[in-house]
């Protein structure tokens, strides 16, 4: 296509094309669409509108929420068809189009689901409505702890906007500021949700320059915030802040049956082209980790080199100098760890001017070795010896935790461990993500509060 | 008037000067040593150059090495061309902001002011400013020449002045130390004041800077009293980008009219905004030819930028009071035709360096 796609702000007042714009490239470097960047003026107005809306009845959400989830997945919105919008996301962001495909069919899917996920999170004992006749003698009534609901999108995933759907299925408004390396998907899911029923004072999308990104927080109730670790340290003593820090998800094996478990493990380094917060990055072996890492290393090892659009691509592909930015990271990083596999470099020059990221392999020799915290955005994953008497501290700070292992006291302590968010036990991906089970605690727990309600 | 003064350098107030002869007389007059400043003639040692027989033209100003970080440490005094004679009229010593260290410093004296003042009523009279009516100043007074500025104006309209003041140097050191919300509260604090008197008074003018501007759009009730009260906004201090200037004339003034000044403490002054139509959709400003230019260069070669390309703004001050050619600011601005007559270029869209993201982080998936 010869014109950009205009990726316009979605404000109060509908679509804003603003004067500022910031080019999205493709891999390669050509220039596809324009982000309108709004400045500090329409971030305070746009949040005031938030403010002064109306709650739409649940009922209206919840079939708003459905019918926008289906025009996503298939329709046409904002001038592109489906099909086209996930090409162009994979051609951006580098994540392999089969990765793109079913993270959009997932993203229609919790919008349908929306509303059903948040009751996972509604204490037994509270109900939704003053009028629930169990308040006559007294009784919990589950109410949002605020109006307005702010998101710091991530683009490692389109899968990061299923998330905050369910805010809006609580009746929260929503203002999301995306990521420049993957604007089209919260364009389009908002564009959808406009379309479908939501009020433009409903939901917002405000793409800002960095130095007003900190407004669409404070003007929020709440927010959530996507990050590293310097999100955490910057937001982490803010309650009205919920952070998505580092995933560092793992995998313990305590037992000799590796083998069995080897299909597992490589999925959960490699799935979604290594990209997400639960993916593996460290594996922890009762004994010698070297035959399990050789094993592992040899299937990733196999993984082709493909350009992300071919339906056969796996690997995320990066351009090729940011590649190599993440490849130099990466080997000033090893420290005495041995390589098994991507010790010479990681980066497959496609000669497009963009690269692969090839799976790395790294074996250290003790578990608090600091390399198993290293979190990168592709399948690189660092094998640790580990035994009883290291115990639980080198697998804390932890998204999930997959542990294959017999040793139920051990399970007493994982579970116990507040710093070690999902415990999956047995032969389960670290990515498994049912809508029922909590990604990092449910949602609603963070945006809702019960509220004593009796009409004597 | 000095017998030694070329009469060119005190022309006429309605007058404009032919820029050569304008800039070969100043050059005499400022490196002379019975006219030009203790400052200047001590400086001409160590140019390579000598300005009164190879500087000529605007474009010879380039040749100037940018002086502006010596103004931090010199004495008033020795910035006062000799050929005042000990009874020179001070208007004033204004100071920078004091963003990057001390302070810069210049004097301004009264014949320049003058010329400047003379040079704004026109245009506050062209822009059809109130006549008598109050001004409401929420900006930097003090050592900085913005309030000066504004006070004039005022008075030349025949207005009272009101003010709130705002020292910048508080709000910079505060977020440089991380107390970002004690510079939140501060800008509170100054809101708080100039609510009072836009509630109380009869302000028919306001001038203020782009941020404070921006958070006086945060209150409902203080948009709602402007809209009703203030004939004309003035802003200057800061950047204003082209989104917030439409927003602000179209959505949240709309029947106030806006008018920007580009100015800065190293120019003794600032220019007001060019009329142009509302469609354009665009601030310009002019020159002040031949005692102020602008150009805009391309910051790794220096070299000028096509007409309608961005760029850095050099700033040249030259006047019979003030020396200062060849100061770089940290603007950029799309070069834009000047008006004929002018010397070198005149600016639209100043903004700063822009910054879309924060470095870019490798660790971690997001």
């Amino acid at each position: 296509m010869d014109e950009p796609i205009q990726l316009d702000a979605l404000g109060a007042g509908g679509p804003y094309r603003s004067r500022s714009r910031l080019p999205i490239r493709e891999l390669g470097g050509r220039p596809v669409a324009e982000l309108s960047l709004v400045p500090r003026l329409y971030v305070q107005r746009t949040m005031a509108a938030l403010h002064r809306a109306r709650t739409m009845p649940a009922d209206e959400r919840v079939s708003a929420l459905t019918r926008a989830g289906r025009l996503f997945e298939t329709g046409v919105v904002g001038g592109l068809g489906a099909e086209e919008y996930r090409h162009i996301v994979s051609r951006v962001s580098g994540m392999p189009i089969t990765v793109v495909r079913s993270a959009a069919s997932g993203i229609a899917h919790r919008a349908g689901e929306a509303y059903r996920t948040t009751r996972y999170a509604r204490p037994e004992g509270a109900v939704d409505d003053w009028r629930d006749p169990l308040t006559r003698s007294g009784q919990a009534v589950w109410t949002r702890r605020g109006d307005v609901f702010a998101v710091h999108a991530a683009g490692n995933h389109p899968g990061v906007h299923t998330l905050w759907l369910e805010a809006l299925a609580m009746g929260y408004r929503v203002a999301v500021r995306p990521s420049r390396r993957e604007p089209f998907t919260p364009h389009r899911l908002i564009t959808a949700l406009r379309e479908s029923g939501f009020g433009e004072d409903q939901v917002a999308l405000l793409p800002t320059d960095y130095s007003v990104a900190d407004d669409v927080i404070r003007d929020a109730d709440l927010a959530m915030v996507y990050g590293g670790e310097e999100v955490v340290s910057k937001y982490g003593d803010d309650v009205r802040v919920l952070p998505q820090g580092p995933g560092r998800s793992k995998i313990l094996l305590t037992e000799d049956d590796w083998e069995r478990h080897l299909g597992t493990i490589v999925e959960s380094v490699s799935a979604f082209g290594g990209t997400a917060c639960v993916n593996t990055t460290a594996v922890f072996v009762r004994g010698d980790p070297a035959p399990v890492a050789a094993a592992v290393a040899e299937r990733l090892a196999a993984i082709p080199s493909l350009p992300p659009e071919d339906d056969a691509a796996v690997l995320p592909v990066q351009p090729v100098t940011d590649a190599r930015a993440v490849e130099k990271y990466l080997l000033d990083h090893v420290d005495g760890a041995t390589p098994l596999l991507g010790g010479d470099g990681i980066v497959h020059d496609l000669g497009d001017g963009s690269g692969v990221l090839r799976p790395a392999v790294f074996l250290v020799d003790r578990p608090d070795a600091p390399q198993t915290g290293i979190e990168l955005s592709f399948p690189c994953v660092w094998f640790a010896p580990w035994s009883p008497a290291d115990g639980v501290g080198p697998l804390r700070n932890t998204l999930v935790l997959t542990a294959m292992t017999r040793d139920d006291d051990l399970v007493d302590r994982l579970v116990d461990d507040p710093s070690i968010r999902n415990v999956y036990l047995g032969d389960a991906p670290t990515f498994w993500m049912p809508q029922w089970v909590p990604h990092d605690a449910y949602l609603g727990e963070f945006l809702m509060r019960t509220k004593g309600v009796i009409r004597a | 008037m000095s017998p030694r003064t070329d009469p060119i350098l005190d022309c006429p107030l309605d007058q404009v000067p032919d820029s050569r002869e304008f800039v070969e007389a100043a050059m005499r007059w400022h490196f002379s040593p019975e006219t030009g400043s203790p400052f200047w003639l001590e400086r001409a040692r160590t140019l390579g150059f000598d300005p009164r027989a190879d500087v000529h033209s605007f474009e010879d100003l380039r040749r100037f090495p940018n002086v502006t970080n010596e103004l931090r440490e010199v004495r008033v005094e020795d910035l006062i061309p000799r050929g005042y004679g000990p009874d020179a009229a001070v208007a004033g010593v204004f100071e920078s902001g004091g963003t990057t260290g001390p302070p810069k410093r210049v004097v301004v004296l009264r014949d320049w002011l003058d010329r400047l003042m003379h040079r704004l009523e026109q245009d506050l009279e062209a822009k059809g400013y109130p006549e008598n009516g109050n001004w409401l100043s929420l900006g930097p007074t003090g050592p900085h020449i913005y309030g000066e500025l504004i006070r004039r104006q005022a008075e030349r309209r025949g207005g009272i002045r009101l003010t709130v003041d705002m020292d910048p140097r508080w709000v910079k050191r505060s977020i440089a130390e991380g107390r970002a919300e004690e510079a939140e509260r501060y800008a509170e604090h100054l809101i708080d004041q100039s609510a009072h008197l836009l509630r109380t008074q009869d302000v028919r003018v306001m001038v203020t800077t782009p941020p404070l501007l921006t958070r006086l759009a945060r209150r409902d009730a203080l948009v709602g009293l402007i809209n009703e009260k203030v004939s004309v906004i003035g802003w200057s201090g800061a950047h204003m980008d082209p989104d917030t200037h439409y927003l602000l004339r179209t959505e949240v003034f709309p029947g106030v009219r806006l008018y920007g000044m580009y100015g800065s403490t190293m120019i003794l002054g600032g220019l007001p905004e060019r009329v142009v139509p509302p469609e354009q959709d665009v601030v310009v400003f002019d020159a002040f030819s031949p005692y102020v230019a602008f150009q805009v260069v391309d910051p790794r070669t220096g070299e000028s930028v096509r007409i309608g390309d961005r760029g850095q703004v050099v700033m040249h001050h030259v006047s019979k009071s003030f020396l200062l050619p060849n100061n770089l600011e940290r603007d950029l601005a799309t070069r834009v035709a000047a008006p004929p007559g002018q010397t070198g270029d005149s600016v639209a869209d100043v903004g700063p360096l822009p910054t879309f993201e924060d470095e870019p982080v490798i660790e971690g998936v997001y």
